[in-house]
């Protein structure tokens, strides 16, 4: 069939219904019945307005009924201008929500055995009686609706017409009203769902590429690999998959959030369960979902790019992924208690190791910690690994800048993550053995858990969004086929990220009491971060001058990040200006600042990364279509959920409570519109949400019949694309690891002064000289 | 009432305009170049003749990367000086120095205004105190007369909190303790917050510009029934 047939057929069809949608009422006016469908909100053939004047009535439905019983039922109206004797009284219309109605006479008649209306016959009564069988099992409630008209006869329907409305319910036996939901039972199952349908994806991907993997013999030994691989790019395909299945179970927790605050005073979820679900979304998409998202990337691509056959230490490594899995168990072990931690993802003392705290705190604090030590031992691999096994002729400042970007991260984590280490066992000894760290009676200090937490958790939003930085610098250079503009100011605008990063945490206590002297410093230093990160966006935005921008989706993505990444560093600087801050501290203006930076940076540049990456990864390429689907389906939809909480922010909706506030009579707080954009969010939320199932379903089809891909299919440069697609293991022959040659003049293979005190200071001697052979 | 302080409201509209002017030129650029340097057919040119293997070729220009280390330094000081004056403000200190005096005597009236930069002065303050503790706000006029400054309980919409009654024209110093957690008082109609931890004194500015009734917030995590932690301020002549 070719086109210009069915676009003729489909053409007819809509004809048929818009000429059947414009002759429906008449069908059905007066005097041959009316349609349930019609009168829903009143009926539409005489008068617009239910008038009190008529008083519709049922009568013979029972209080409760038993199941396949028929019963009389009649149906009458008092009242109008419909008056015994005219031609035309009046009409009727009842509905039922189950069982059958029967007709009796000539006066009545049925639309379907559920929806019963008056005959021309009965126009001139004003009751009549039917029949209704109730269905063969009486477990629930059955609604009747009726509708009746009282006419003046005149036989047109005009406004001296009149109609009402009655309702009645029959109750069937034992049937109780439906309990509520458990949140908790919600979530874990939607949890459990999504752990049988990623296993089922990743057998039948596995089954489509190897039928005969099942057999025992060889599937023991597959599933032994995966579980015990010390081979950088398996545990990062671990890491991968880990971080998208939580970014997943946070996703599913961010919409249960969003439904309950889709409007004010909603009790889709109570309190005690709200408070739970953004904490556990919090911790999960930091520490669950981005932090091994990047971890996984860092896994599969730095070795890549340095031309190391495996990182430093290959079963630290694997380790380090392993302690994931069990940390997020106990993490959760709340939502499978019914009492998970409630206290933020920045659990603030004291009320963390109060009594009202959940129990599930303890847990969720142990879980943190081997969060802290998987990161610890993730950064001694990676500086080591960054730092000794560079291929020849990569000095420091010949390293791409993802490799750059992932061995600041870790310098940043590395130095950090202590601090909230220290202070995660210091929570979890008060709240066990009784130790007083946070117990004000006892002389424990609240605030000491602020400074520990922010010490780290500053520079740690930072460790989530350089990663990024580098993804994105990789790909828009690739893209506009031109080396990045300013490398070294790239690197040198990471490393005071990385250093600023430690001296701003005050900013998340401006409102604690602060010393003004430190206030005004915080002040200063956290204006400052906005240098670097500028140096960073005009030099991602000079390397496509004069290059030539070839659009793919990674292309797509990056260009999507520098503008929300942008934005939400733009609505990062209204914060250090306290006068300012004092009104926007806590409130939706902070929630959509730093979603504009997590997911519109973090996030939207490890798009960009499965885009760039995956191809290498699996040897296969993606859809395009389906990407570009994304990609526009994800960032209307993302900007059109956090755009407006910055205007929601303003107008003081305060974070963390699972109700708002509109303004009454009584006192003045919300404005009355903010309902109708917290439901828009929340419409969005769920557009959002399903969005990203075009990548899911991209990865899996590319998996199943993507085309193979070559060795190099964007065009890069960095070693990563000299191996084949995906690449053997080791990933390089350890003795015949490859020379990184320079296109400059100037061949500046040896590493600075500082770069050889450092080399000096990580390698043995002795190794350093069988480098050299 | 307007939900914020009239120094929020300069601030804001600097901010605005600078953001704008950033956002313009950002946008600008990276809208101009996505579509002016696209590649014609998908593929080429290699403008910079990236090789697999090779580092590309050095592409900077010193003078370029220093003016956008420059400029927006000096944006960055020029904002830091904007919002450096209202830091005095907003926690002012108490005595000449500060902007509200020293603590009224008995009798004596506040009577604040506001300058044209949105700054509000007072000849002296009242001083009250606010009790957080899980979830109920404890308010306290102490030594104040009924008509400076009365607690009561308001009911509306089926809750009830408690209320807070002030006097427009007056300027109010609140001394603020927890009892178990940290709490935070965020005064919708005042556009203020600060943070009360247990175990600490904290301060807050209320200064009474306008009439309005207005609901104040629990603003800092603190357990279960953190989003009813709700009091009613009401602001008369």
């Amino acid at each position: 069939m070719d086109k210009d047939s069915v676009l003729s057929r489909r053409l007819v069809v809509v004809a048929i219904l818009a000429i059947a949608m414009v002759i429906l009422p008449s069908v059905t006016s007066l005097p041959t019945g009316v349609d349930y469908g019609l009168v829903q909100d009143g009926c539409n053939c005489h008068s617009t307005a239910a008038s009190d004047s008529v008083t519709a009535s049922i009568d013979g439905v029972p209080e409760s009924y038993n199941k396949s019983e028929t019963y009389t039922l009649t149906v009458s109206f008092t009242g109008g201008p419909g008056t015994e004797g005219n031609e035309n009284v009046g009409g009727f219309n009842l509905w039922t929500s189950a069982g059958t109605l029967t007709s009796l006479d000539s006066s009545t008649q049925l639309n379907s055995p559920q929806d019963a209306t008056h005959a021309e016959e009965g126009n001139n009564q004003r009751s009549w009686t039917l029949e209704w069988t109730a269905p063969d099992n009486n477990e629930s409630n059955i609604e009747f609706i009726l509708h009746t008209n009282s006419v003046n006869g005149d036989g047109s329907a005009s406004s001296a017409d009149m109609w009402n409305r009655a309702e009645a319910t029959a109750f069937g036996f034992g049937s109780e009203p439906l309990e509520d939901a458990d949140p908790f039972k919600v979530l874990a199952t939607l949890i459990v769902v999504s752990l049988v349908l990623l296993s089922i994806v990743v057998l039948y991907v596995f089954y489509r590429n190897n039928p005969d993997g099942f057999e025992w013999d060889r599937f023991a030994p597959w599933i032994i690999e995966w579980l015990t691989s010390t081979d950088h790019k398996k545990i990062g395909t671990l890491y991968f998959v880990q971080g998208l299945f939580f970014l997943g179970v946070g996703g599913i927790m961010a919409m249960m959030i969003r439904v309950q605050l889709s409007s004010p005073g909603n009790d889709f979820i109570s309190q005690d369960y709200y408070n739970q679900f953004f904490t556990l979304h919090g911790t999960t998409m930091i520490f669950l979902a981005a932090m091994p998202l990047i971890a996984g990337f860092a896994n599969w691509i730095v070795p890549l790019q340095i031309g190391a056959p495996d990182l430093a230490f290959p079963r630290l490594n694997a380790l380090s992924f392993w302690l994931q899995p069990v940390a997020a168990l106990l993490i959760f072990t709340g939502v499978f208690s019914g009492a998970g931690a409630d206290t933020g993802w920045t659990g603030y003392a004291p009320y963390v190791v109060t009594e009202t705290a959940h129990a599930g705190v303890s847990m969720w604090a142990a879980g943190q910690i081997m969060l802290v030590a998987s990161s610890t031992l993730t950064g001694i691999n990676f500086l080591t690994t960054i730092a000794v096994m560079r291929a020849p002729g990569m000095g420091w400042f010949q390293m791409p800048l993802f490799t750059w970007s992932i061995l600041v991260a870790n310098v940043m984590l590395f130095l950090s993550i202590p601090a909230f280490g220290v202070g995660l066992i210091q929570v979890l000894l008060d709240r066990t053995i009784g130790t007083a760290f946070y117990d004000v009676a006892a002389g424990g200090d609240p605030l000491l858990w602020s400074h520990l937490f922010w010490y780290f958790g500053h520079p740690e939003v930072y460790v989530v969004i350089v990663p990024a930085f580098g993804v994105i610098s990789e790909v828009i250079a690739t893209s506009a086929r031109r080396s990045i503009f300013g490398y070294k100011s790239m690197v040198y605008a990471m490393a005071g990220i990385g250093l600023v990063s430690f001296i701003v945490y005050g900013h998340h206590m401006f409102t604690s009491g602060m010393s003004p002297t430190l206030r005004f410093v915080t002040m200063l230093t956290t204006m400052l971060v906005a240098v670097p990160t500028g140096i960073k966006i005009f030099n991602w935005l000079k390397t496509m001058h004069g290059g030539s921008l070839v659009y793919r989706t990674h292309t797509l993505w990056t260009l999507g990040f520098l503008v929300t990444f942008t934005l939400g560093g733009i609505s990062g600087m209204f914060f250090p200006s306290m006068g300012m801050d004092v009104h926007l501290h806590e409130t939706y203006f902070v929630v959509a600042h730093f979603h504009y930076v997590l997911v519109g940076g973090t996030i939207f540049g490890f798009y960009a990364a499965i885009y760039y990456w995956y191809p290498k990864m699996t040897g296969r390429m993606l859809d395009e279509k389906l990407g570009v689907l994304h990609f526009l389906t994800g960032f209307i939809s993302y900007n059109a959920v956090f755009w407006p909480m910055h205007r929601l922010g303003v107008v003081g909706m305060i974070r963390r409570t699972h109700t708002y506030y509109i303004t009454t009579d009584d006192f003045q707080a919300l404005p009355e519109w903010a309902a109708d954009w917290n439901m828009m969010i929340s419409v969005s939320a769920f557009l959002f949400f399903a969005s990203n199932l075009f990548l899911v379903a991209n990865m899996i089809k590319s998996l199943i019949r993507g085309e193979k891909a070559p060795a190099d299919p964007w065009g890069g440069w960095s070693f990563e694309w000299m191996t084949s697609s995906p690449p053997p293991t080791p990933s390089f022959d350890p003795n015949d690891i490859p020379t990184l040659k320079d296109a400059n003049e100037h061949v500046a293979n040896e590493p600075g002064k500082i770069g050889k005190w450092f080399q000096r200071l990580m390698v043995a001697d002795d190794t350093a000289e069988e480098g050299s052979h | 009432m307007a939900g914020v302080t009239p120094l929020y409201d300069a601030i804001w509209e600097d901010y605005i305009i600078w953001s704008l002017f950033v956002g313009a030129i950002a946008f600008g650029w990276l809208y101009h170049h996505s579509f002016f340097y696209r590649s014609k057919d998908g593929e080429s040119p290699n403008v910079d003749n990236l090789e697999v293997g090779v580092f590309p070729i050095d592409y900077d220009n010193l003078r370029l990367e220093v003016a956008w280390v420059i400029l927006p330094s000096l944006l960055i000081v020029w904002l830091t000086y904007i919002s450096w004056a209202p830091l005095d403000a907003v926690w002012s200190q108490t005595g000449p120095d500060g902007y509200h005096g020293s603590e009224c005597a008995e009798g004596e009236s506040s009577d604040n205004y506001v300058d044209d930069d949105g700054y509000v002065y007072s000849a002296c303050y009242h001083e009250i105190s606010i009790v957080g503790q899980q979830w109920f706000w404890n308010m306290d006029c102490e030594d104040l007369s009924e008509d400076l400054c009365s607690t009561d309980f308001s009911t509306s919409g089926g809750e009830t909190r408690p209320l807070l009654n002030l006097k427009v024209g007056e300027t109010y110093l609140a001394r603020l303790t927890s009892t178990d957690v940290t709490h935070a008082p965020k005064f919708n109609g005042f556009g203020m917050m600060e943070d009360i931890v247990p175990g600490q004194v904290t301060f807050l500015w209320l200064p009474a510009i306008e009439e309005g009734d207005s609901l104040m917030l629990c603003a800092e995590f603190c357990g279960d029934n953190h989003a009813y932690m709700t009091a009613q301020v009401n602001v008369s002549g």
